[in-house]
């Protein structure tokens, strides 16, 4: 109101002021502009440009030869199977062992409850190379593990340099994260809704299907695109952990551009790992903005 | 003993067994870690280390590049949570109290940082970077340690400072303080939770960076985690598990101090709309 006669005030005495709603706008963008400025470095100009130089066939002409590359080299295709295996295997069992998990914490109480809420999350803050090496150093074939279950006489199978142990490190590095988004979407839920679902004798089943899960869905898909752009562009445990061959193809591209200089390949496969998760991030944007929408 | 099971009931044993998987697949390493870098002599079939012993310390800080890594990750990931409070703080604040042009976009823009496979954006980057000479640069590792971090800096805070009721500021208005005044005294003391928590998860995610550092920042910029690459193929896995525990303890320090401050809620509204 105020900022309306302030308008006209300006308007009847014929000076030139700005109006407090182009201030605000002119303040809100000059806020907002610097942080926008390093996106448009880091993220959107990067990708604009793989997506040109993936395209370039280094005789000055644009074809898709880079991505033909990627499906007839048998070694790239065994890479890109490989990848997607690795990847598929670990969002089924981080997103069962953390809807369970977070399930259990929301409603389950005693002091062993309150202990795992208390600890699930120390994952997340331990730096990838340590916990990579440390699990080297457990399930490695002369590790600890196999030392300890060698009392008894039993042998640890190969989990070190092979899909196993990607997968492994992979549950460490996603379960906490994707615990702590399910289990602040759960939190979200209603006490009375399930009470009062409770008390007309709705069996634990249909507790699920018809309330807990149709009410935390959302954060489960961005759970599982988090996983699966978390595992696809993971780096840190396929290269030290992985096998030789086949490679991940986050290990394959950081090759390709640093050890065969070869940034065109390099671009290319970047951008069609892009490509691979693009349903997902497209889905997650837009999930977002809807849920932005509806709160405005 | 089989009464006493019978007594407690099988829902309690599954409970017990998973959550005990649980804990020694989440411990386990990091436990194995400890061990390791208070052994001197831990010979393959035994259990448990047959000397213990601080020798691998020594070893450790004797080496030049492994102490001068220490100093530099910590200078890196000191100027990438200033500047990350300089440039997201002002951004959150619009985004929370003011109305301009494009706003959503903007908004939204950030999520484009988490929307595209991490290696994939970081090989993208290299491209443009050693293009404009940024590759091997501290401000190109700068840059690379940013794009983490840039979401949940801005979003945090904006979630706290949404969070903050109108009215406690308009009434502070009310009585005559200057919008300045009311910005330090009532505002910003109230975000104060949510922007530590930000900055800690950030100074710690610049910490751990390791992979766009391994692609820009070779071969002069050897943070931790780098040096940590190469340890673990060169070094005795004793010498790793030291080095491993001083990359670890800054993280504990800075949870313990925050442990308070830290919760799933306000983790998540760094990562997804609420």
């Amino acid at each position: 109101m105020s900022s309306k006669s302030l308008i006209d005030a300006g308007k009847v005495s014929g000076r030139k002021t700005i109006s407090p709603e182009t201030k605000q706008s002119l303040l809100g963008l000059a806020m907002v502009l610097p942080s926008f400025a390093i996106l448009l470095v880091v993220v959107i100009i990067p990708i604009i440009q793989s997506f040109f130089l993936s395209l370039s066939n280094g005789e000055g002409g644009y074809d898709l030869s880079r991505y033909t590359y990627l499906f007839t080299d048998k070694g790239m295709r065994s890479n890109i199977i490989f990848t997607l295996r690795v990847t598929v295997i670990t969002c089924v069992l981080v997103m069962l062992v953390s809807y369970s998990l977070a399930i259990y914490m929301r409603f389950n109480q005693g002091p062993i409850v309150n202990l795992i809420r208390k600890t699930y999350m120390i994952p997340l803050f331990i730096p990838g190379v340590i916990a990579t090496y440390g699990l080297i150093n457990l399930l490695g074939n002369h590790g600890w593990l196999a030392r300890l279950i060698g009392l008894v006489g039993l042998e640890l199978p190969r989990i070190i340099f092979d899909q196993k142990g990607i997968i492994i490190a992979n549950l460490w590095f996603n379960i906490p994260f994707t615990t702590m988004l399910l289990s602040s979407a759960l939190a979200g839920i209603p006490s009375s809704v399930i009470e009062s679902a409770k008390d007309v004798g709705v069996g634990r089943l249909t507790l699920f299907t018809k309330f807990i899960f149709p009410l935390s869905y959302k954060t489960f898909l961005v759970a599982i695109t988090f996983v699966f752009m978390g595992v696809i562009g993971s780096f840190t445990a396929p290269y030290l952990i992985g096998p030789n061959s086949p490679q991940m193809l986050g290990v394959s591209m950081q090759q390709v551009f640093s050890v065969f200089q070869e940034r065109e390949q390099a671009a290319a496969i970047a951008f069609f790992s892009f490509l691979l998760c693009s349903v997902l991030g497209a889905f997650y944007i837009r999930s977002m903005a809807e849920e932005e929408k509806a709160k405005m | 003993m089989l009464w006493y099971w019978k007594h407690v009931g099988s829902r309690r044993i599954i409970e017990f067994v998973l959550l005990t998987v649980f804990a020694v697949f989440f411990a386990g390493p990091l436990l194995n870690l400890l061990v390791l870098a208070f052994s001197e002599r831990w010979n393959y079939p035994n259990a448990l280390p047959q000397q213990w012993g601080m020798k691998w310390w020594d070893f450790v800080l004797a080496k030049d590049d492994i102490v001068s890594s220490i100093s530099l990750s910590f200078l890196i990931a000191t100027l990438v949570t200033l500047l990350s409070i300089v440039i997201c703080i002002p951004a959150a604040y619009a985004f929370a109290r003011l109305q301009f042009p494009l706003k959503r976009m903007f908004l939204f823009s950030f999520l484009l940082t988490h929307a595209f496979p991490k290696m994939g954006l970081y090989v993208s980057i290299a491209v443009l970077f050693y293009q404009i000479g940024l590759m091997n640069t501290l401000l190109g590792v700068v840059l690379i340690h940013m794009i983490n971090v840039l979401m949940f800096m801005t979003w945090i805070p904006t979630s706290a400072f949404r969070s903050i009721h109108r009215a406690q500021e308009e009434s502070a208005r009310d009585v005559g303080a200057s919008p300045f005044k009311v910005f330090r005294s009532i505002t910003l003391p109230m975000a104060m939770p949510g922007i530590t928590v930000a900055s800690i998860f950030t100074f710690l995610n610049s910490l751990d960076e390791a992979q766009g550092t391994f692609l820009v920042g070779i071969p002069d910029f050897k943070t931790m985690p780098i040096v940590m690459y190469s340890i673990i193929s060169d070094f005795p896995s004793s010498a790793g598990a030291v080095f491993s525990i001083i990359l670890t303890l800054p993280t504990i320090i800075l949870l313990v101090a925050a442990q308070r401050l830290v919760s799933a809620d306000v983790l998540a509204s760094g990562f997804q709309v609420k």
